[in-house]
């Protein structure tokens, strides 16, 4: 009696618990519905204006500082990217029929540039930053198929299967993760706002994914907001050993102090007089930004400029202090600073125009966050290349010449001079991103996000 | 765009971004002032702009553009430069001489600036590379410019 009420009830309950899990199973491997289904495009009819349309909008996107190895053909994939649970590579999209995305449909591409899932219907690592290109206009992706299709050359190679081990290798949980912080909609004009503006918001939100290194991220690895109805939007984020500064209006971290045309100067030259391209950023510009018409930069700008800083997270506003480095010989620091950084950056800290970034009120300077300051000093700046000229003036690396001390010495004296005021950085900190900027170190950085 | 190099002014034809060694040395054939890193590191390209030591490796022309610039050519022409130059002969600090016109420019800059500087600031200033190793040379020829007799 009792065992066929058990039966019974297990029964009752075993039936919820099929259907969950049914629907489950077919949430995580069903193929999202793309809004592009019934647009596909023969191949051979693709307008050449629409594919130079499209190559514009893999500049914006900055596809191929992914999808390429330096010396490799553009597009072919192989990119390395370390994580906690073993190295993922960037995979071929060129349109090679047999490694690459050749025999793709435009609705194909669509669901894996706007929603992150291949073909086959397994989920993209989000490292793809589909939660941003989400939010790219039709017209875009149709444009980017065009250009993949026929305006990029197909190369055999095939693609290097990811190092996680089973069983966190499966891919559907990520179906979960989607459906938790990606919104899937192409991104909507607010008619609060002139043109201009939605367009800098598309184009920072959508092909841009500025958000990626710029908006701390959450326990999940998700961008903490994906536009400006968050407050941690753009407001600025460690990643990777580089501290990727505020975006938002903040005197001392952000543009606050950034006019528009400063925004576009830096986005178009990689320099102005508050700063130089530098870390992730120098890839960026040389590959995406310098290639954005003055419109889309100018647009860009606007929107960013419109984003309200954070006082409280920012700090007393910096001012400039009149000192020069030599009068501080007694200060730990000041004598490294004299003979090593002051011949470019100034005993006044200020620099040398847009040449020589200043010191005095740098964001590196002025951010809790000293990775940036370290890593720039440890190992130099890469070549900034504008408009096919390399840069005269570079950052050279520090790493043989000076010691985790006298790192750490030099850039507290850095980030407490001429008005700045900023924690100190100890010997310590300096010595794990040594360790881990080390080329040929054994746990090299790995996925570092917050 | 015009310069005052060694009390004459040049026109010169070059981009803002342009290091000074260069307009310096290719356009301007003062081949005195040496390249040796093109990175601020090792003081070879040291000179004078208004008094002050710079290393014109990593000076874009533009920014000196109204200012007095003095290479090793002219330096015997200055007071203190002129001492300088003698008491590096008398003591012959110099081996195969690539870094000594830096060296005299930064010893000339801290003896005009300051013309009885304590250790620390020879110390502090005094930094350019040398590979012969001729240092004990250049600490003795500057303790002597110093007033110090050999230190």
């Amino acid at each position: 009696m009792n065992n066929s009420r058990f039966a019974r009830t297990a029964g009752w309950l075993a039936v919820p618990c099929l259907v969950a899990a049914g629907l489950l199973a077919w949430y995580v491997t069903r193929e999202p519905v793309s809004r592009l289904e019934t647009h596909q495009i023969a191949v051979a009819d693709i307008d050449p204006a629409l594919v130079a349309r499209g190559e514009y909008v893999a500049r914006l996107s900055d596809c191929v500082a992914c999808h390429s190895v330096p010396g490799g053909a553009p597009f072919a994939g192989g990119l390395e990217m370390a994580t906690p649970l073993g190295s993922i590579h960037a995979t071929n999209i060129t349109p090679d029929t047999e490694t690459g995305i050749g025999h793709y449909s435009l609705a194909d591409f669509d669901r894996a540039v706007r929603h992150g899932v291949a073909p086959d219907s397994r989920r993209l690592y989000p490292a793809m930053p589909y939660p941003s290109y989400a939010k790219l206009s039709d017209d875009d992706v149709r444009a980017l198929y065009a250009f993949f299709m026929k305006g990029v050359a197909p190369v055999k190679q095939a693609n290097i299967p990811s190092a996680i081990p089973f069983p966190l290798n499966l891919r559907w949980p990520i179906a979960l993760w989607n459906g938790v912080f990606v919104d899937a909609e192409p991104y909507a004009a607010k008619p609060s706002q002139d043109e201009q503006w939605n367009r800098g918001a598309y184009l920072v939100q959508g092909a841009g994914h500025c958000g990626s290194c710029h908006t701390p991220r959450g326990l999940a690895f998700n961008e903490k907001a994906l536009d400006e109805s968050g407050k941690p939007y753009l407001a600025g984020a460690l990643l990777d050993g580089w501290y990727a500064p505020s975006l938002r209006d903040d005197h001392n971290t952000g543009l606050g102090r950034w006019s528009e045309a400063e925004i576009v100067q830096f986005l178009k030259t990689g320099r102005n007089k508050h700063a130089v391209v530098y870390g992730s950023m120098t890839e960026a510009f040389n590959n995406s930004t310098q290639f954005m018409s003055d419109d889309d930069l100018s647009a860009i700008a606007h929107y960013l400029k419109s984003l309200p800083g954070d006082r409280e997270r920012d700090g007393a506003p910096w001012q400039y202090q009149a000192v020069s480095a030599a009068q501080r010989l007694d200060s730990p620091g000041a004598h490294t600073y004299v003979t090593r950084c002051a011949s470019c950056h100034g005993l006044d800290g200020k620099g040398q125009s847009e040449w020589m970034p200043p010191l005095a009120g740098a964001t590196s300077a002025l951010a809790k966050e000293s990775a940036s300051a370290i890593n720039i000093t440890l190992n130099g700046s890469q070549r900034v290349v504008a408009a096919g000229v390399p840069d005269a003036y570079r950052m050279p690396a520090f790493r043989e010449q000076l010691s985790d001390q006298q790192i750490a010495e030099v850039l507290t004296f850095m980030r407490s001079t001429w008005g700045n005021q900023s924690t100190a950085v100890d010997a310590q900190t300096v010595g794990k991103l040594r360790e881990h900027t080390d080329p040929a170190s054994s746990s090299p950085i790995i996925l570092q996000m917050r | 765009m015009e310069l005052r190099i060694n009390q004459k002014t040049y026109q010169v034809d070059a981009d803002a971004d342009t290091p000074l060694l260069w307009v310096i040395r290719d356009d301007l054939g003062m081949t005195g002032t040496k390249y040796g890193c093109g990175l601020a590191q090792c003081g070879a390209c040291s000179v004078l702009v208004d008094g002050n030591v710079v290393r014109s490796c990593v000076t874009p022309v533009a920014g000196v553009v109204g200012r007095e610039v003095t290479t090793i050519e002219a330096i015997e022409s200055d007071e203190v430069g002129k001492r300088v130059v003698s008491t590096w002969v008398d003591l012959q600090v110099a081996q195969c001489g690539y870094c000594q016109s830096g060296q005299v420019m930064a010893a000339t800059a801290l003896l005009k600036q300051n013309p009885k500087p304590s250790d620390a600031q020879i110390e502090a200033a005094m930094v350019n590379l040398c590979r012969c190793g001729t240092y004990n040379a250049i600490h003795a020829a500057v303790h002597e410019l110093a007033g110090k007799g050999d230190a």
